[in-house]
């Protein structure tokens, strides 16, 4: 069953949290969200944490409604109506998945500069789950 | 290496059947594929069964495959459950061609079955948000619908392609459904009614989605060689191929195509030493309206980026050049996960020997058809080319 556990998600709290990416001692090159090879080079397992920015462009992105919302999101999405989900193509070259906030989700947009801020994603078992969202970044780019 | 062939195909009507068990649905296809081949079909001779199958809701997850072959009355064979999402029914239909290819076996079973309404509609999302990245996707909020769709704006964005294409599939796909007596949907769509149905996860509306679906598949694969003591018109599985890819569509080199088909339709047109140009006819994964316009492209039917105005021209159409998803595919004809891949080589086993159930369905004269099935997003990705 596609469920995170609390010991699943707090293993990613480096990533949630900080944006944590493991850059290649080989390429130089930086994973973000981590692999156990480094996908650019595939030639090197030695990492060092680099923190990212969190500043990027939105690459493409879709509007979930009702219907499209995993169970987990079905409250947020009927209490809030639709959400924003992007993927964004962060400054030092990763992309990432993730949600959209403090934005009418008619004016999101392909290109459109954001940056990550850390909110409340959802709450299961009784555990709120934090991590990042993008938000439009003020000034644009 | 010995060459393979299809002598049999069989399948259930896929649909919503409260009164049937996964077991009783895999019989119904089971006895279908017993039925087609033409000198007799001899259980004892069956010395191994894969089974495609997701996880049914988990009610039976493992020996699953043992389960539905005792019950059909295939009890000590060698069972094995085939795993990979959506195309874990392509896959069940490689691993039986590579089993007989090597020669371990002589004659074997490929199928799938897969039963999507008997757990509850919040249950199946569970069930089925499996299969793509769990801890950034899945956690992100979206569902398929939403993974697709962010393939499908990043595809009009950089290509042009407009609402009207996407909706397009599912006209063409309904309107081949309801010539096709198995299909979930029985009944043909306007552009109109696709283009403004209620919208699930922009751009992406209710119409751009497959639904879920009750339904098996069985196929009986054997060498080249034995096939004559089947029937005289065998089925030739010419070339396949397989590949996996990033889960998560942001970890992909590309978002507007699927490496995973592009790899896997390399492989099995250089296994069958034909190219995109020698396919008449086609059965793809059109699990998304997207999807089947992204297969166009990675299959190598039209340029990248085309799919669109390739669709418009009416190459695709059952009256085209190259039909695809004459059955109606995975919008209209159903997408029972496990059941898929092994009901789309039904379909071609049919179409390629000219006796489709339903003759307002039959593609005349093809002699060469490929089959498309991906995993996930594009997880993972297989395609066959079978010919007469």
């Amino acid at each position: 069953m596609a469920h995170v556990s609390v010991p699943m998600y707090w293993r990613t709290i480096p990533q949630r949290y900080r944006l944590v990416g493991m850059q290649c001692k080989k390429c130089g090159k930086v994973n973000f969200p981590p692999k156990g090879v480094c996908k650019y080079c595939n030639a090197s397992s030695e990492f060092a944490e680099v923190r990212l920015s969190g500043k990027g462009k939105v690459h493409t992105f879709t509007l979930i409604g009702a219907g499209g919302a995993p169970p987990e999101f079905a409250e947020q999405e009927k209490a809030g109506g639709v959400y924003p989900v992007t993927i964004v193509e962060l400054e030092e070259g990763p992309k990432v998945i993730g949600q959209m906030a403090d934005v009418n989700p008619k004016d999101v947009t392909i290109g459109m500069p954001v940056r990550a801020e850390l909110r409340r994603i959802y709450e299961e078992e009784g555990v709120v789950r934090y991590g990042f969202k993008f938000v439009p970044l003020e000034g644009g780019a | 290496m010995r060459k393979v062939a299809i002598v049999g195909a069989g399948q259930s009507r896929y649909g919503e059947f409260p009164d049937k068990s996964i077991k009783e649905l895999f019989l119904e296809a089971y006895q279908d594929m017993a039925k087609s081949v033409d000198r007799g079909y001899d259980p004892k001779r069956v010395g191994a069964a894969y089974i495609g199958n997701l996880g049914c809701g988990g009610f039976q997850l493992g020996n699953m495959s043992a389960l539905v072959s005792e019950y059909v009355g295939l009890p000590y064979v060698h069972a094995m459950r085939i795993e990979n999402a959506c195309a874990s029914g392509g896959y069940a239909l490689v691993t039986a061609a590579m089993d007989v290819m090597a020669g371990v076996h002589d004659v074997v079973l490929a199928g799938g079955v897969e039963k999507m309404t008997d757990v509850s509609g919040l249950k199946t999302k569970y069930w089925l948000g499996v299969s793509g990245d769990t801890e950034y996707e899945r956690l992100a909020g979206t569902t398929f619908s939403g993974l697709y769709a962010l393939i499908a704006q990043r595809h009009m964005h950089e290509f042009g392609t407009t609402r009207e294409h996407l909706s397009m599939v599912a006209v063409k796909n309904h309107k081949n459904g309801a010539q096709n007596p198995k299909a979930q949907f029985q009944r043909e769509t306007t552009l109109e009614k696709a283009m403004k149905a209620p919208m699930v996860a922009a751009p992406l509306n209710l119409f751009d989605c497959c639904s879920t679906t009750d339904g098996a598949s069985a196929v009986l694969v054997t060498s080249a060689e034995k096939a004559k003591e089947f029937t005289d018109t065998p089925i030739y599985i010419e070339g396949f191929g397989t590949a996996s890819d990033y889960l998560a569509i942001h970890d992909r080199v590309a978002t507007t195509t699927l490496e995973g088909t592009r790899r896997a339709a390399d492989q099995a047109y250089k296994m069958a030493g034909v190219g995109p140009k020698d396919i008449q006819i086609a059965e793809v994964h059109d699990c998304f309206t997207i999807a089947e316009l992204l297969a166009y492209e990675d299959l190598g039917f039209c340029e990248k980026g085309q799919a669109g105005p390739y669709l418009m021209e009416g190459h695709t159409q059952i009256t085209g050049d190259r039909p695809v998803n004459a059955s109606g595919g995975l919008k209209a004809k159903g997408h029972p996960i496990g059941s898929t891949g092994t009901g789309q080589a039904y379909e071609m086993f049919h179409q390629l020997r000219g006796d489709v159930q339903k003759p307002t369905r039959q593609v005349k004269g093809v002699e060469r058809g490929l089959l498309h099935n991906v995993g996930g997003s594009g997880g993972t990705v297989v395609v066959t080319v079978l010919a007469r």
